[in-house]
């Protein structure tokens, strides 16, 4: 089967990309074939690896030595073009995170190459791709849009392009049950299909869950709630004055966060770690995992510390944990942005050694569907009863 | 001298900096233990004595502090100035054992394992006194203007 993924920018560093990647490498594996079209080309080479067997090319080469054609003649209608493809996008609402990457001549791009599409599978990868495949790739292509964070986030005027427009896709397919309700109202007759993402891999080296070492990661961003895990941890460093909480990521609210840790005189015990290439080793060395997410889609970093046997102390966000994981059993759900009651769970986690490792067994038995064997099979029953049910 | 001062905390407030830990790979005579120091010293300051404070060892372990204010030089100085910190027996010759943190797994201590700084005014000037590691993961402390 020919199967094509739209992303806005595949040379980048998201956990749509990487997911993505992930997606695709084991699809080629099967056989398929499968192709990577990124919108944007900023870089020489993707940030994450990619299975050789997948076909990656951009639309958009926006690296400084591909400028278009920098002698060619210059002349009034050359210019007036160049303003026109300048201009903002035209078919993509406003308040779309992806709307300042684009300009309408890009835009123009991606719906010339849609409108070329006419066997096999399109999957678009964000509101502003699947809005312009709802609308453009209308010649006999399979449509399949993904929704990588969930319908309540989006701004008003993506959720009116949204209910206008996905019912002309073929399927919906989105990570958490919430999610699903959500869409099957939104776009109603349309297919709404729950499929998680897969894990990159689940030959992970497992935690021991005897260090004294939590850990959480994400962008250093109001979203991922760590200035409020970092006031719970701060009523715990009397008691497990040898526990460390270690933040892996960036972001524009590390000086903030690191302030916070002044305030709470936590410097010794909480530590900004910054970017990590390994996060897979930091997460073996941990002894449990963290999620203090104001919102989530799926989340994914803490399905990849299951993957470790790390037990899970987590708010339960409107959508993401509580699709992976039980109450006391992978972990613990705390109400959302609730500090007293992450603190309490995470007190419950650090003083029995016996119980960490035990939820980080069941974290490591649940996160098996999660792999990209599992993943894979789920998207190929979808792609095959699409196109059953068109020939049929 | 072998070994060095293992940091386990490092505490920068209420004026004062303390530091505690323990001496590794270094066996103290025990007769010495009440007579070691904290030894913090200028850099590049050649000749000026260097400021010492009573750091009593119990077993390996030491807990010394020094008012943040005694790191402002009394000289106009081109700023930063930098101190070292060191630990040592009574009546060595050498510099003593340095104090750092190099037995963790965790890399890159001068930008993940950040301290803040206290203020110190001295006339009408306000200075930052902060401890940070060096890239040797050894603990220095600076001195610079601030707010």
């Amino acid at each position: 089967m020919k199967i094509r993924y739209l992303l806005l920018h595949a040379y980048g560093m998201g956990g749509t990309i990487r997911t993505v990647f992930t997606q695709a490498g084991a699809l080629a594996a099967a056989g398929h074939d499968v192709r990577v079209v990124s919108v944007l080309r900023r870089a020489d080479r993707p940030y994450f690896p990619l299975d050789s067997r997948v076909r990656l090319f951009a639309l958009a080469d926006l690296r400084h030595d591909h400028d278009a054609e920098p002698d060619a003649p210059r002349g009034p209608l050359r210019r007036l073009a160049d303003r026109r493809a300048a201009r903002p996008p035209r078919f993509v609402p406003h308040g779309e995170g992806g709307y300042a990457a684009l300009t309408r001549g890009i835009e123009r791009q991606v719906i010339d190459y849609l409108g070329e599409l006419r066997d096999g599978v399109l999957v678009t990868t964000r509101p502003s791709l699947n809005l312009l495949a709802a609308r453009f790739a209308t010649r006999g292509v399979l449509r399949v849009a993904q929704e990588h964070m969930n319908l309540a986030v989006h701004q008003p005027d993506v959720r009116a392009a949204i209910a206008r427009w996905y019912g002309r896709f073929d399927a919906i397919a989105v990570l958490t049950q919430r999610d699903r309700g959500d869409y099957l109202r939104i776009a109603p007759g349309t297919r709404v299909e729950l499929i998680p993402n897969a894990v990159h891999s689940l030959k992970q080296k497992p935690s021991t869950c005897a260090s004294r070492i939590a850990v959480a990661a994400g962008r250093l961003r109001p979203q991922k709630g760590f200035d409020l895990l970092i006031p719970a941890f701060s009523r715990l460093v009397d008691e497990f004055p040898d526990w460390q909480l270690r933040i892996y990521g960036t972001g524009d609210r590390g000086n903030q966060l690191r302030k916070l840790i002044d305030e709470h005189h936590l410097y010794n015990q909480v530590f900004l770690m910054g970017r990590s290439d390994q996060l897979d080793e930091e997460l073996a060395k941990a002894s449990m995992y963290v999620l203090s997410s104001r919102a989530e889609g799926l989340p994914m970093v803490m399905i990849e510390a299951m993957t470790h046997a790390l037990p899970v102390v987590s708010f339960d966000c409107p959508t993401g944990p509580s699709d992976v994981i039980t109450d006391g059993k992978e972990g613990l759900l705390v109400p959302p942005e609730d500090v007293d009651g992450l603190a309490a769970a995470m007190r419950t986690l650090m003083a029995d050694e016996g119980l960490r490792a035990q939820m980080g067994d069941a974290a490591l038995a649940t996160v098996q569907a999660y792999s990209p064997e599992a993943i894979r099979d789920r998207w190929t029953a979808l792609f095959e009863s699409l196109a059953s049910s068109r020939t049929g | 001298m072998r070994g060095h001062a293992e940091l386990a905390r490092v505490w920068p407030r209420d004026g004062r900096l303390r530091l505690v830990g323990r001496l590794h790979d270094h066996a103290p005579e025990p007769a010495t233990a009440d007579g070691w120091t904290l030894r913090v010293a200028r850099r590049g300051a050649v000749g000026e004595p260097a400021l010492r404070y009573p750091a009593p060892l119990d077993g390996a372990a030491f807990d010394s502090s020094l008012p943040v204010a005694d790191l402002v030089p009394a000289d106009t100085f081109e700023p930063p100035a930098l101190w070292d910190v060191w630990l040592a027996p009574p009546g060595a010759t050498g510099a003593g054992l340095r104090v750092g943190r190099l037995l963790d797994d965790i890399r890159n201590k001068k930008t993940v394992m950040v301290f803040p700084g206290q203020r110190v005014t001295r006339g009408e000037l306000t200075l930052l006194v902060r401890p940070y590691y060096t890239i040797k993961d050894n603990l220095s402390v600076e001195v610079r203007p601030g707010r």
